[in-house]
């Protein structure tokens, strides 16, 4: 496997081998290209340059270990930054993402000109590099035989912030579209620099995950993808297993489910590219969020895994309004149950995604029923979210979108139909901001239509291919066809659709007088009683 | 080269390996995007044309052409079954299967016709039992043909002729089995079957063993006796073994009593 230039990763993330390790303290002065390569792009570098000037900072210091400054920056605080040049690891109070950040590489770059004075660390400094001494000598002991970043798959200890991502019950990583950690309201908060510690951990360990997955991507591509290990699932969960490690739990949800196109259509190869190239994207994107917008940053944060509290997301602005339960879809990932419920807003308009989980014989959600609206509060996850939680419920009856009185017709709030060919555009829309969204939900008015062996939605416009209606139905896809067919008998009638990059799938039928779910369900012999009809 | 093509050109080359085979270079703005890519290996200039072609493929989703519609199944002027019936019938098979047979008797006699959307659902459900079956395609009507046309899967025997037997015996409510000393039970009143079963459980000369005999009984027994049956039971002592047994029967008559509730009520 071709390794880069400059310090690589080892399983916890932080970077080691190309500088001294663990133990044997060699002050040996980087050189500018040495910064170069451990920024996360060239314009990060060229950001760093107008701090790299003695004017811009105070306190600066360096010793054998670390090098340390307060840099003014645009805040009315100065930025305290250190960086332990030997173990290779970076802080700073700044809010940026990157790592190192500008103020880091800033300082680095002062060091490599010599212009640091010699200096006696802050406390606060010290300790930081103390406990990198000695994380990594712990680390250095249980590995005795190798670093080597290829060899994944136990699990360290948890980073910091003492959460290893629980999406749902018994989950090691973050789910589809970022997690949740717990709240911790059992344990006294950490100090100030402990938490700082834990997201460097956190950010380090990410960035070296996602540099691991885009050079296991390249071998793929090398090799091709008519290469046998890619047959194998150890292939998949290997990576998936050193994504969990990395902080990158979502990713190892998308790496895991891609593990399951591989042969299971004509066209897999098509299937697993796409995602391949999805990975790759998000890796890039995921090692520059700090050169992205803040909305977009949040987005790929989220995406890849970045671990949200619930408290956070909570605290956010209210999305407030009446919101119609349109569709719900279940879907297994490794051992946990995905109940996804989308709803759309009656005054806004806008879609959001309310995920719940479910381990073996444990419930999903089941308060949401499809056809129905409720007026709360949502709070959406940072960036550009469809994901939200539910928030305060207003004290509002939920009512039926189609109250069961002859006559009353199709309230407010009903979904509106539209044709193939918009519903085709909304989704272009939100996958130009977000192209690696897998899911999206969509409202049309379409009838069901044979298409070669298959089934699609049309309507005059055009048509969609329904997932589940081929080879790759999975176990409920066959039931939502026959169910649309059924209820619609050929017509057009208005339906809640999911969105997928390999076809449709039909969520629920809005009839005169009611809503049918029909969207996948869990298997009643894993969930409990809660996700049952 | 159209970006469908360029999408062609890199299946293959993923196929083989950028080791064998370089990639294929992409035009225009495409181009300019992966030219800006860090690295110009091939393996780095594959994967930023992959991921830049497969954003813009999905974000540029567009609609096939427009199909042939469907030639819709023979109308069917009953009316569909209320969803309250509906949701009763999900109710019945997942607690009270003894029910099924009368829930659909009833529904074909008082005229309804199967709600379209269980009619999947309940075809496959009595895909062995031919008299069922029989029920199945009288309550579901032409829908039931039209989705056997459509769907293999849900035409096991619907094709079949069904025999003159098969048709009497789909509309009669098949007998269960009820032990000679209960079986006048079935034509009493609710005061007298609920009493009987309540001192029957509190004197324990009735208990789990005789759980099936008496479902059977509330099942067949006087449909205008359920109310009274449900009430009597509901009221045996809470502190008596045999609560636990009359509570469930409780339940079953009330069950079968709003199941008939909502499918005679027009």
């Amino acid at each position: 496997m071709r390794r880069v230039a400059g310090p690589s990763a080892d399983r916890s993330g932080a970077c080691t081998s190309a500088w001294p390790h663990v133990g044997t303290v060699i002050t040996v002065r980087w050189s500018v290209e040495q910064v170069e390569s451990v920024a996360p792009s060239p314009s990060a570098v060229t950001a760093a340059q107008p701090l790299a000037t003695p004017q811009r900072w105070s306190g600066l210091g360096a010793d054998d270990r670390g090098i340390w400054g307060s840099c003014q920056g645009s805040g009315a605080e100065p930025y305290d930054t250190a960086v332990d040049h030997v173990g290779v690891g970076f802080r700073c109070s700044c809010p940026s993402r990157r790592t190192p950040c500008k103020h880091a590489l800033a300082l680095l770059l002062l060091w490599a000109r010599d212009q640091v004075p010699a200096g006696v660390p802050a406390p606060s400094t010290e300790v930081w590099i103390a406990r990198r001494i000695t994380t990594r000598a712990a680390s250095a002991a249980s590995t005795p035989e190798s670093a080597d970043s290829t060899s994944g798959g136990t699990a360290e200890s948890t980073s910091g912030d003492g959460s290893a991502g629980s999406d749902g019950p018994g989950r090691r990583s973050g789910g589809a579209g970022g997690g949740d950690s717990d709240d911790g309201t059992a344990t006294e908060p950490p100090p100030e620099h402990e938490r700082n510690d834990a997201r460097d951990e956190r950010v380090e360990r990410m960035f070296a995950g996602l540099t691991e997955l885009d050079r296991w991507l390249d071998d793929r591509i090398r090799t091709g993808l008519a290469d046998p290990a890619l047959a194998r699932y150890a292939t998949w969960d290997d990576l998936a297993a050193r994504l969990v490690d990395a902080q990158a739990g979502s990713l190892a949800n998308r790496v895991r489910r891609l593990a399951g196109l591989v042969g299971a259509s004509v066209t897999w190869h098509d299937d697993v590219l796409g995602e391949l190239g999805v990975l790759h994207l998000l890796s890039q994107a995921g090692r520059r969020l700090g050169s992205l917008p803040d909305p977009l940053a949040d987005a790929v944060a989220t995406t890849v895994g970045w671990q949200v509290r619930k408290a956070d997301v909570l605290g956010g602005v209210p999305d407030t309004d009446h919101w119609v339960v349109a569709g719900r879809s279940d879907q297994r990932e490794d051992r946990i149950e995905v109940r996804r419920h989308w709803l759309r807003g009656e005054s806004s308009g806008r879609w959001a995604l309310l995920l719940s989980f479910a381990a073996y014989q444990q419930s999903l959600d089941d308060t949401l029923e499809v056809g129905t609206a409720v007026h709360a509060d949502l709070h959406r996850y940072p960036g550009p979210a469809l994901r939200a939680l539910l928030g305060t419920r207003h004290p509002d009856p939920v009512d039926l979108i189609f109250p069961n009185e002859p006559g009353a017709g199709p309230p407010a709030g009903r979904p509106p139909g539209q044709t193939i060919a918009a519903a085709c555009d909304e989704i272009g829309r939100m996958l130009v901001g977000e192209p690696w969204l897998d899911r999206l939900p969509a409202s049309v008015t379409a009838a069901v239509a044979r298409s070669g062996n298959g089934w699609s939605l049309n309507d005059h416009t055009g048509s969609l291919p329904l997932l589940g209606s081929s080879e790759r139905s999975g176990r409920s896809g066959e039931h939502g066809l026959a169910a649309l067919l059924a209820a619609s008998a050929g017509a057009e009638v208005d339906l809640t659709i999911e969105w997928t990059p390999h076809g449709v799938v039909p969520l629920a039928i809005h009839v005169d007088d009611r809503s049918i779910d029909i969207g996948p369900r869990a298997e009643e012999s894993f969930v409990g009683s809660g996700g049952e009809r | 080269m159209t970006i469908d093509e360029l999408w062609r050109g890199l299946v293959t080359t993923a196929l083989l390996g950028t080791d064998r085979r370089d990639p294929p270079s992409a035009q225009g703005e495409l181009g300019d995007l992966v030219a800006d890519s860090v690295r110009a290996d091939p393996s780095s200039r594959m994967l930023a044309q992959v991921a830049a072609c497969t954003a813009v493929r999905r974000a540029g989703v567009l609609p096939g052409p427009p199909l042939m519609p469907l030639a819709p199944p023979v109308a069917d002027d009953r009316p569909p079954c209320p969803r309250a019936a509906v949701d009763r019938w999900r109710h019945i098979t997942t607690s009270w299967p003894v029910l099924e047979d009368e829930w659909m008797l009833t529904l074909i006699e008082q005229g309804w016709r199967l709600a379209p959307e269980l009619v999947p659902q309940v075809l496959r459900r009595q895909r062995r039992d031919p008299v069922r079956r029989i029920r199945v395609l009288v309550a579901a009507g032409p829908l039931a043909a039209w989705l056997g046309e459509h769907l293999p899967e849900l035409d096991s025997a619907s094709t079949r002729r069904p025999t003159g037997v098969e048709m009497e015996r789909m509309a009669v409510l098949p007998d269960l089995p009820v032990p000679p000393d209960l079986v006048a039970l079935l034509t009493a009143g609710g005061a007298e079957i609920g009493g009987t079963i309540a001192i029957g459980l509190e004197e324990r000369t009735l208990g789990e063993a005789h759980r099936a005999v008496l479902i059977n009984v509330i099942a067949r027994c006087r449909t205008d006796a359920l109310v009274d049956v449900a009430d009597v039971l509901d009221s045996v002592d809470p502190s008596s073994p045999g609560r636990g047994l009359a509570s469930v029967l409780a339940d079953l008559a009330t069950t079968r009593h709003r199941m008939l509730d909502e499918l005679t009520a027009r």
